[in-house]
């Protein structure tokens, strides 16, 4: 017998939690509305996305499924990998510059047996007759000469007598300097092998 | 999974969850409702109602917990419908003492005294008492499944066990 002032809230819980059956006629009760409503037909996107579910494959099917997989990877990757190599050379390019090619060495040779001073000036040292690498020296007999570095590719210069003095080099093309019309000389420097 | 397979079109297959998860959750609706009929009407409205709604349960493995919230709901509104119909017996405190008197000590009475007891609650205060107690939910998982605070929760669950203390302790005394 409980105490009556003392009823324990767990006892009328655990009666509560006993057990409910309802008649298995209420299933088809339940169903009989339910196939009166109209059938889900489809999944949403994201569920038939999202939903796990398990995949039947057969071997053979997915070899074959693998084996184009693996040779459509292949052609694309060959006609990526040229694509890629077109549009990442010029920046590879702008982040990596090729190491330049370090100048050549030429010679430069002017006879002016009367000159005091000869000096050889061109697009690669920005014209400056002072610039002591391109001094050339007196080797006797009016032969001035200087051995100089000048970068690879295409240049125009021309020799200094006395400081005021230019003088196209004889032993060479001639080009016309559109700034001051001047003679003066053209040269290509290649790469030596 | 079955509720893919209902979604799939299967129909017949969402018989499995009606059985799967009908006795479990009539307890809730027979406590809650105080009859049967109106408990089976609820919970036929429940399961009819999820599957309409299939689609937008977001998730498929924790069917029984969505499902468990749409049947609260029906609980509610077929309580609130039942109450403007016809008062019930519960509101007739006098029957529900004299009711219980003849057989207080059998096994029996005393489960008809908590039945009654528990349908003399007020319908958010029984909500409450058996989510908690009957149920065994947090009081988290209450507020989520109720959409009430956590701490109107504790004091609906509290004044439920006042009551249903004060309401058994008089059919004791009588």
């Amino acid at each position: 017998m409980r105490d009556e002032d003392n009823v324990k809230i767990r006892d009328v819980a655990r009666a509560l939690r006993e057990p409910v059956r309802i008649d298995a006629s209420f299933n088809e009760r339940v169903m009989r509305v339910v196939r009166d409503l109209p059938k889900h037909s489809r999944l949403s996107f994201w569920r038939r996305w999202s939903m796990p579910r398990t995949i039947t494959v057969r071997p053979l099917a997915a070899s074959l499924v693998a084996a184009s997989l693996a040779l459509f990877a292949l052609v694309g990757l060959w006609h990526v990998s040229d694509d890629l190599d077109r549009a990442a050379k010029p920046i590879a390019k702008a982040i990596f510059p090729p190491k330049a090619a370090p100048p050549q060495h030429v010679q430069f040779v002017l006879v002016a047996p009367d000159a005091k001073k000869v000096a050889v000036v061109g697009d690669f040292n920005g014209w400056d007759p002072s610039h002591s690498a391109y001094q050339a020296q007196h080797r006797g007999g009016g032969v001035w000469s200087v051995t100089a570095p000048v970068p690879l590719g295409h240049h125009r210069y021309s020799f200094v007598v006395d400081d005021s003095l230019w003088v196209a080099d004889p032993t060479a093309p001639r080009v016309v300097d559109n700034d001051f019309g001047t003679a003066n000389s053209a040269i290509v420097v290649e790469e030596q092998r | 999974m079955i509720v893919e397979r209902v979604l799939r079109g299967n129909a017949e297959a969402f018989g499995v969850l009606v059985e799967r998860y009908r006795d479990r959750y009539a307890r809730y609706a027979l406590h809650m409702l105080g009859n049967r009929e109106d408990a089976e009407e609820a919970l036929q409205d429940a399961f009819t109602r999820a599957y309409r709604s299939l689609s937008r349960c977001d998730d498929p493995e924790r069917f029984g917990a969505w499902l468990f919230r749409i049947l609260v709901n029906r609980c509610r509104t077929v309580g609130a419908r039942r109450g403007r119909r016809a008062k019930t017996f519960v509101s007739d405190e006098t029957a529900l003492l004299s009711a219980s008197e003849d057989h207080p000590a059998e096994q029996g009475a005393w489960r008809e005294e908590i039945d009654r007891a528990l349908q003399r609650l007020r319908p958010e205060q029984r909500e409450a008492f058996l989510l908690k107690y009957v149920e065994e939910l947090g009081y988290d998982e209450m507020s989520r499944l109720t959409g009430v605070g956590v701490s109107a929760l504790k004091m609906r669950v509290m004044r439920a066990c006042d009551r249903l203390r004060e309401l058994l302790s008089e059919v004791h005394s009588a």
